[in-house]
Formats: structure tokens, C-alpha cells, sequence
């Protein structure tokens, strides 16, 4: 029987091809959440999703896109936003 | 997006605009070229590029600026309005620290010891030699003089 910690979902299971040549079970912490636009919600494109140990390692460029509100805002939101501004001057 | 008339109407040399997608959004430029009916030629606060019209927000005033006008004028423009246009500096080249093994670190200070060391070893082995000189010259000093002096023209 596996330890208690390892019957539960709430480690990943990932299978890897040990050096021997068998397959095993690994168990992994899970990857956090996706990120969201703050305004309307939608999954955003071009943001990682890693755990901390691994995203402290990476350039900011892999990260989110290269952009005002990169990160933060999707891009149709962002241009709303910005539109608004140029509009409200 | 369907935008209408108006957006190709207000697209004109020396529009100002603010640009709204990509890297540069939400700065500032002004139409220098107009190269088709979907793309224009910017410059000013973003860099100086082709970019499509849709990714452009006019906005109400006109700069007097010739088509095609150097980035140089445009910087001139801007400063009359109190924007800073984008400066591209080359880049400088700056020399990386040589990266150094730590071993080579503590290796030089020993190396320099062991110079020290063979310094006086060379004095020893002077010193040798100059015992085997005397015994040499003992030596000598029991055989007959005419060796001793040979020996003495040699060393000169």
C-alpha cells in the first residue's frame, strides 16, 4: 500500500523514464492556475504557468508579452484602455 | 472592427496619433509617409516603423512636417510640443569581468610562495655550487697552481 500522501489527487502524477530503463510513478506538486485578464477575465496568451522555483530562474521576457499591461490586461482590453485615454485628452 | 470613413479621412501627413497594440502602445507618433491604404510611416516616441492604420488612434492636432522628414526634425517638432521623441543610442560595448576559477584564485597566491621558495632553493643551489667551488678550489689548492689558475681564466 502507498503512503497516505501519495493515495490523495493532490500531487500530479507524472510518469518518467528512469535511467534503468523502467517506467515509473512520480509524484509532482501541481502547477498553479492560469493567469486571467483583470478586467474581463479571458485566459491570457503568452504567460507561463510554473511553479515559483522554476519562474524565478526565467528571463522577464518569457514570462508575458512585451507590452503595457503585458501580463496584466489581454490586448483587447489594453487597447480600450488606451483608446480611452487618447480620447478622454 | 469596422471603423468607417472617418478613420481614412483623418489619416494625413503629420497627424499625431497614439499607437494601440504592440510593444509601443500608448506612446505617441506622427504619420511621416502614407505607403497604401492599410499601412502608414510613424515616427516620434515609438521607433520609427511601418505600422497598419487600424493600429493607430488619430487624435486632433497637426504637426506641419514634410513627408518623409528626418527623425532629427521630428525630435525638433516634438520638443515644441513638450514630448521627447525616442533616441536609439548605439550601444556601447563594455567589457565582461573575465570570469576566474575560484581553484586559479587560491592557486596564485601558492605560486607566488612557491616562487619565494625557489628563490632561495636557486640561492641553495648557488650556495651548493659554491661549495663544490670550494671543494673545488681545496681541491685545487692540493694540486699543483697551474690547474688552479686554468680554472680561474675559465670563470672569467
Amino acid at each position: 500500500m502507498p503512503q497516505p500522501y501519495k493515495r490523495s489527487r493532490s500531487l500530479r502524477r507524472v510518469y518518467v523514464k528512469v535511467p534503468g530503463g523502467k517506467t515509473k510513478l512520480h509524484y509532482r506538486k501541481r502547477k498553479p492556475g492560469k493567469a486571467e485578464c483583470g478586467s474581463c477575465g479571458a485566459v491570457l496568451k503568452g504567460t507561463l504557468r510554473e511553479r515559483p522555483n522554476k519562474m524565478s530562474n526565467l528571463p522577464k521576457t518569457k514570462k508575458r508579452p512585451e507590452r503595457p499591461y503585458g501580463g496584466v490586461l489581454c490586448s483587447r482590453c489594453m487597447r480600450l484602455l488606451i483608446i480611452g485615454k487618447a480620447r478622454s485628452k | 472592427m469596422f471603423w468607417g470613413d472617418w478613420r481614412d479621412k483623418m489619416i494625413e501627413i503629420g497627424r499625431l496619433c497614439v499607437k494601440t497594440a504592440g510593444r509601443d502602445a500608448g506612446l505617441k507618433c506622427v504619420i511621416i509617409d502614407i505607403l497604401d491604404n492599410k499601412f502608414v510611416l510613424i515616427d516620434g516616441e515609438t521607433r520609427r516603423r511601418k505600422c497598419n492604420i487600424l493600429h493607430l488612434e488619430p487624435l486632433k492636432d497637426v504637426i506641419k512636417v514634410k513627408k518623409n522628414a528626418s527623425h532629427e526634425d521630428i525630435r525638433k517638432e516634438f520638443e515644441k510640443l513638450g514630448l521627447k521623441a525616442r533616441d536609439t543610442k548605439p550601444k556601447q560595448k563594455t567589457e565582461r569581468p573575465v570570469k576566474q576559477n575560484k581553484r586559479e584564485l587560491k592557486e596564485e597566491p601558492k605560486k607566488k610562495k612557491a616562487d619565494a621558495k625557489k628563490k632561495p632553493a636557486k640561492k641553495e643551489k648557488e650556495t651548493e655550487s659554491g661549495i663544490e667551488e670550494k671543494i673545488g678550489t681545496l681541491e685545487e689548492k692540493k694540486k699543483p697552481k697551474k690547474s688552479a689558475k686554468n680554472a680561474k681564466q675559465d670563470k672569467g
